[in-house]
Parts: C-alpha cells; sequence; structure tokens
C-alpha cells in the first residue's frame, strides 16, 4: 500500500509491557478501531512509514532512541501532516517535567495526555475526536494536490497560448505591407481567438457545441444583414483545441469574404453546411461564397489560405480542398468525427 | 561541394496547429520539404507508414501526453533521427540519447536553420517507414 493511499484511521500503539500493549489493543479493536503495535524501534519506523492516524504510547515506551525516530517522522510530515500523539503518563512522573521535554523533542504534533489508569470512556473519546481532525488534514492533502494539478496545467494552458500568439503575430508580420495591415490583421486574428476561448471557458472548457462557435466567429460580419452568411448542421460537440482551430479558420474565411469575396458586395451570399454521416463518423464542412466578384487563384496564397490548408490537415489528418471558383470561393474539408469531438464513453 | 541532392523531407509531432502552421512556413523557407505533421505518438505510428521523411521534430507533451521522447525512440529504432522541440528543454535533457538535438521554444528561425542542418549529416539515402 502507497503511504499516500492510506486512509489515516488506524491507531498505532507502543506499550513496552505485554499486558499494557494487550490492554490497548482489545480495548481500541472493541471499538471498531483498526490497531498496529510497534514492538522495536525497527518496527516503529516500518509503521510510521505507513501513515498512522494516531500515535498512541505509554510513557516507558519513549526512549531516546523511540523519541528520536519519532522526532524525525515529526520533522518529515508534509504540510498538510500533523500527527497527534497519545501519551499514558503514570501518577508517579513529574508530568509538567515530561510535557515540556516531549513538547521540545517533538515539533508540530498535537500531543494529548492522559493519567492512567484512564478510563475507557475518556481515552476513546480522545481518540476518535483526534482521528476526526486528522481526517480533515487528509481533506486539506487531497485538496493541496488538486491544486498543485491545477496550476500545472494552467501553465502547461498559458504556454500554449502565449505560444499560439507568437505564431500568429511571426506569420501576420511575414505578409503584412504595412503596419496599419499588419495592426489589423492581428488584431482580428486575437479577437477570434479570444471569443473562442470564451465559449470554451462558457461551457465548463470540456466541450462546445459548434453552431455556438460559428455563432460567434460571424457575429463580427453580421452587422450588415443577417441573412447574407447562412450556416446549417447537426449538433456537433468539439473538444477546446478542434474549437479553436475551426474558429479562426472560420475567421479566416470570412474576412477574406469581406476583403476580397462574396462579403465584399451587397449581393454576395455565404454559405456554411456541416454534416456528419452517421455510419462512417464522418464530419464533412463545406464552405460556398455566391453572388460576389468573379474569383481567380491568387499568384501566391496568403496567411489565410495557408493557415486553413495547414490546420484543417492537422486536424482532420486530410488538407482540405479549397476552390478558386469564378463564382466564389469554396472550402470543403472532411475527416473523422473523433478528431475533433471529446471522447465518449462507451454506451 | 556534393552535388545538390532532392531537399531534405521534415515531419513534425507537434499537437498546437498554429505552432505546426508557423514552423512549417519557416521550414519550407529554409529550402526542406515539409512532410505533413501528426498530433499524438499515436497520430504519428498511423499516419507515417506511407511517408518518406529524413527528420523528424517531436514536441515533448502531445494530445496524447507526455509521449513524444517515447515516439523519439521509436522513430530511432526505425532508422529516423528526430529533434526535439519544446519549451520544456529539461525534460528532453532526460533523454540524451534519444534525439539529435533539442531546439527551445518559441523556435527562432536561425536556430531552427541550425539545427535542421543535422538531419542532412545523419541522412545519407531517405528512408520509408
Amino acid at each position: 500500500m502507497d503511504a499516500t493511499d492510506s486512509p489515516l484511521d488506524w491507531v498505532l500503539t507502543m506499550a513496552p509491557y505485554r499486558r499494557d500493549a494487550e490492554h490497548l489493543e482489545a480495548l481500541l479493536a472493541q471499538n471498531g478501531l483498526p490497531v498496529r503495535r510497534a514492538e522495536g524501534v525497527e518496527e516503529l519506523t516500518a509503521l510510521l512509514e505507513q501513515g498512522p492516524g494516531v500515535l498512541v504510547a505509554t510513557h516507558e515506551a519513549l526512549n531516546p532512541e523511540v523519541l528520536e525516530v519519532i522526532r524525525r517522522y515529526l520533522i518529515d510530515q508534509p504540510e498538510w501532516s500533523e500527527m497527534p500523539l497519545v501519551i499514558l503518563l503514570d501518577r508517579a512522573v513529574p508530568q509538567a517535567r515530561v510535557r515540556a521535554e516531549l513538547s521540545a523533542a517533538w515539533p508540530r504534533s498535537r500531543q494529548l495526555y492522559y493519567q492512567r489508569p484512564v478510563t475507557t470512556l475518556e481515552l476513546l473519546s480522545g481518540i476518535q475526536s483526534i482521528l476526526l481532525a486528522r481526517l480533515r488534514q487528509r481533506d486539506i492533502r487531497d485538496r493541496i494536490e488538486r491544486e498543485i494539478e491545477l496550476r500545472r496545467e494552467l501553465n502547461h494552458r498559458v504556454k500554449n497560448i502565449l505560444a499560439s500568439i507568437s505564431s500568429i503575430f511571426q506569420m501576420t508580420r511575414r505578409r503584412a505591407v504595412s503596419l496599419d495591415e499588419f495592426a489589423e490583421d492581428f488584431a482580428g486574428r486575437l479577437a477570434a481567438l479570444a471569443n473562442v476561448h470564451s465559449a470554451v471557458f462558457q461551457a465548463d472548457g470540456e466541450a462546445v457545441e459548434f453552431s455556438s462557435v460559428v455563432e460567434l466567429t460571424f457575429s463580427p460580419y453580421r452587422v450588415r444583414g443577417t441573412d447574407r452568411l447562412v450556416f446549417t448542421g447537426p449538433t456537433v460537440l468539439l473538444r477546446p483545441d478542434a474549437a479553436t482551430t475551426l474558429a479562426l479558420c472560420l475567421h479566416e474565411l470570412a474576412t477574406n469574404a469581406l476583403k476580397y469575396g462574396a462579403l465584399s458586395t451587397p449581393e454576395g451570399r455565404v454559405s456554411l453546411q456541416w454534416s456528419v454521416s452517421q455510419e462512417a463518423d464522418l464530419l464533412s464542412l463545406e464552405w460556398v461564397e455566391s453572388g460576389g466578384p468573379s474569383v481567380s487563384e491568387p499568384s501566391r496564397s496568403g496567411y489565410g489560405t495557408r493557415y486553413i490548408r495547414s490546420a484543417l490537415s492537422s486536424q482532420f489528418g486530410t488538407p482540405p480542398v479549397i476552390l478558386f471558383h469564378p463564382q466564389g470561393l469554396r472550402c470543403i474539408v472532411s475527416g473523422p468525427l473523433s478528431r475533433v469531438s471529446p471522447r465518449q464513453p462507451e454506451v | 561541394m556534393a552535388p545538390s541532392v532532392s531537399p531534405l523531407r521534415i515531419f513534425y509531432l507537434e499537437d498546437n496547429p498554429l505552432i505546426v502552421f508557423h514552423i512549417e512556413a519557416m521550414i519550407e523557407d529554409l529550402g526542406y520539404v515539409f512532410a505533413g505533421s501528426a498530433s499524438s505518438f499515436a497520430d504519428l505510428v498511423g499516419r507515417i507508414e506511407t511517408i518518406e521523411v529524413d527528420g523528424v521534430l517531436v514536441d515533448i507533451d502531445l494530445a496524447d501526453g507526455r509521449t513524444g521522447p517515447a515516439a523519439a525512440k521509436w522513430l530511432r529504432q526505425r532508422g529516423i533521427p528526430s529533434i526535439f522541440v519544446t519549451g520544456q528543454e529539461a525534460i528532453a535533457a532526460e533523454y540524451p540519447e534519444t534525439a539529435l538535438a533539442t531546439i527551445g521554444k518559441p523556435v527562432s528561425e536561425s536556430e531552427l536553420a541550425e539545427k535542421l542542418e543535422l538531419f542532412r549529416l545523419t541522412s545519407s539515402t531517405s528512408k520509408t517507414i
């Protein structure tokens, strides 16, 4: 058993006199508390490794060697842990001095003293309340572990976003003719990235519906009439990374349509359709422009075309078809739904 | 100088499409052929069988977890050299014999140019996996 998995609800006892040890063990066991007894220093060290809920020891058990083993264990405790110690003292010992000595020897521990003979009721209620406090420590441990995990995940995501922005910056700069053009293109791409981030965040970061990504990405282009940009398709859930890629591709297509394509004239139309074939679980997307100025293949491909080719190839495993049809640009891609959808549990 | 042969073919194992996009452009600008990309080790195994490559750029953290080092080892066993491209240089350093070199992120064109030359030195003939 891994020490971090131990439930902390068992009692470690140490009493050098057999009668004391057996009495203690029987008493705790009768009341449903699992007990393990350490008879020597080696056994004590091994059992401490397994993370007991509480250590109950008689005063006689605490020879210098035992004190040192416990001291080292207490010092090495993780931050969430404060192991409780229950010490049974004889009436004859100088109690104040013993307490002072043990407090000094054992840092970061909760110590509870009883004078022998101790009543069953007193001892049991003491141990039980101390174990409850110990369980709360375990909850704190779990919370700390979750927080460390979250921080690591956050760091990974922030780095990833910074790397994305850096790539957008470098690639936008390569193609820019003027500073104004650069600023406009870069701001547009960052806004598209920010919008899809919000959509993914609102969807709890798990899955986001394709139509909401489309709606969000198209909203800046729909001010001049909502029916010029239409989209239809079944409900498709996207993973955050796939949602980001598709949103950025749609942003490039829409910007291009506004500058050179169907959205550059009042009569132009854009239609985006997607479908899922049930047998093959294949997602197909089709962007079709019509009614705009006559289109011809550009002499060299710009950021948008290159990005769409690269990103959709990565996302779907097959490159998209981009057609510079005279009546309007078309972009068609299809690939397995599993490459964009969150993993679903077996039905 | 030896007569110029056909340009080396570079494959990229990386799960962020924007980074692929950027590096792809740099690779092509440097006169290499971009042979494609995969986002996970599993994806690489599935995709690369029919592709001819001379070298693979490998990110450490991929869509299926921290599988970059295992992917580089897998490639090495097939005689294909790789170079790590990562923001986590310390982790790449734990696998010194696995890849030819490590390129830090964000990637600069000059470092990419210099490190891609290493593929030229190790490549005698193009390999199919």
